[in-house]
């Protein structure tokens, strides 16, 4: 069985600037801040990498221990999935681990930092949108 | 507009539209047709009301962008509401939820070419056919429109209208000097109006309170929508507001929690409320225990955090595409932070010497 690979998940807008993910989860109103190495992981995430292949693109991209920056992937990747930022991708994707810098031109690998901002969901909670899904048929809400 | 009755039978959501542009021809037949003319983020505006009812409650605070013109406008809004014209809503094909104390849920329908959006509560009723820039809004009652409202009107209407035209509803403030200002963001409670407001009173241009039409440039711009804002009876005590400036209903309960009233910009301030604004800077606020506004630049994250979660949680319709409009924002202009000190006097002239300094 192949490894699985992962997306962002949909109900997840998100921009990066300045060295840092802001995402925002229109399912129930959280946001996310997401830095160190995180915009780099989290951009082969946009193209369906599996955890094996963010491994080796980010040991081939930072200077660093390489176990210790598998250890750090799947430590977010854990996080990402638990706050429900991605889910597993069914097509095959099309991450495959490039070529990185020359050694000696690496960046110290930095572990990624997650933040989580919850002060925005009690408005989301006054303010539901129920949206109406017509492909399930009406009357019925979107899950 | 004529392109999206063509489309009617292929549309569900048009269809619907339709139908209750049905009902508005048979409420202005009841009760005649109030028309105006006003221009929002640089695009011409029709405005038609069933009688003069709602007309009276929602025109005010557009009355600085009122434009004397006669031909085919870019966006066209017609409004009626039930009780003044005896004209009810087509049945809605879906079922809108109670609306449980202190909550509005909002059932919205999107079709290819349309979207309904009908809230519980309000029973306030919009739908809109954004690429043609038609859009139909339908109330219970006047006496049941509800303060946010009056505050802003026609707001799911205009977003949804305007965003087609990469104009973008956001959730801030702007005030500035000779044409050029600033952005005032933060979520509820943040201090926006206060602020928005004490600038105005200390002589600045004023464009928004809360809520303002960006346009993200180069240069960014920020168009102006309502003149009104909403303050809390602590803010307008701490601005020395008297009860004469504020709006005759009084303070009402928000669904955000605490009581706010009207007020209207442009008779405390006349002369200063603008219809643009290029905008240098972008400022999060935050209230604090500070005796004195302390003002620092942070990096366009930070910017970005103070803007984008609360406007996109409240306009939530072609989020991905309003976060990048907001993201180049942010990498054109320079973003700060601001924590408010009690005293609004002092807080506008922070404002008004990072103005100076960027405009």
């Amino acid at each position: 069985m192949s490894e699985p690979r992962f997306r962002i998940a949909a109900e997840i807008v998100h921009e990066t600037v300045d060295g840092e993910v802001i995402a925002i989860d229109l399912g129930n109103g959280s946001y996310y801040s997401l830095a160190g190495s995180g915009p780099a992981i989290w951009e082969l995430l946009g193209e369906g990498a599996s955890e094996a292949q963010l491994g080796e693109a980010l040991a081939g991209r930072f200077e660093g221990d390489r176990a210790t920056i598998e250890a750090e992937v799947t430590r977010l990747l854990g996080e990402l999935r638990e706050n429900g930022l991605i889910a597993e991708a069914e097509d095959a994707g099309r991450a495959a681990a490039e070529a990185g810098p020359p050694a000696a031109e690496r960046e110290p690998f930095e572990a990624p930092r997650l933040e989580r901002y919850t002060d925005m969901k009690d408005y989301f909670l006054l303010d539901p949108i129920h949206e109406v899904n017509p492909a399930a048929g009406w009357p019925r809400p979107a899950a | 507009m004529e392109g999206a009755r063509a489309n009617d039978r292929e549309d569900a959501g048009l269809e619907y539209l339709a139908a209750l542009r049905q009902r508005f021809r048979i409420a202005t037949e009841a009760r005649g047709t109030n028309e105006s003319r006003i221009e929002i983020g640089g695009l011409s505006l029709r405005l038609r009301f069933a009688g003069p009812a709602l007309a009276e409650v929602l025109l005010p605070p557009f009355e600085h962008l009122v434009a004397e013109e006669s031909g085919e406008p870019d966006m066209a809004i017609d409004v009626f509401d039930v009780e003044s014209t005896g004209v009810k809503p087509p049945p809605l094909p879906w079922p809108v939820p109670e609306a449980s104390p202190g909550t509005q849920p909002v059932v919205r329908w999107s079709s290819e070419d349309a979207c309904v959006l009908a809230a519980a509560g309000s029973g306030a009723l919009t739908a809109a056919a954004p690429a043609s820039g038609e859009a139909l809004f339908c109330l219970r009652s006047v006496a049941s429109v509800p303060l946010s409202e009056r505050a802003a009107p026609l707001r799911d209407a205009l977003q949804m209208l305007t965003s087609s035209r990469r104009l973008w509803m956001t959730h801030a403030g702007a005030v500035g000097r000779n044409g050029a200002g600033v952005l005032l963001a933060g979520r509820g409670g943040s201090g926006k109006s206060t602020l928005a407001v004490s600038c105005a009173l200390a002589g600045m241009e004023f464009v928004a309170d809360d809520y303002l039409l960006l346009e993200s440039g180069p240069p960014p711009v920020a168009h102006a929508m309502q003149s009104t804002a909403k303050l809390t009876a602590d803010s307008a005590a701490r601005l020395g507001l008297g009860r004469e400036a504020i709006d005759r209903a009084g303070f009402e309960p928000t669904l955000e929690g605490p009581y706010k009233a009207l007020v209207e910009v442009g008779a405390l301030a006349p002369g200063l409320v603008r219809r643009q604004l290029r905008i240098g800077a972008l400022v999060g606020l935050s209230v604090a225990a500070v005796a004195r506004p302390e003002l620092r630049p942070v990096g366009p994250a930070s910017g970005l955090r103070a803007l984008a979660p609360s406007t996109i949680m409240q306009m939530r319709s072609r989020s991905a595409t309003l976060l990048g409009a907001l993201r180049e924002l942010v990498g054109a202009v320079p973003s700060y932070e601001l924590r408010l000190c009690p005293d609004p006097g002092a807080n506008a002239a922070v404002i008004a010497g990072l103005v100076d300094e960027v405009g």
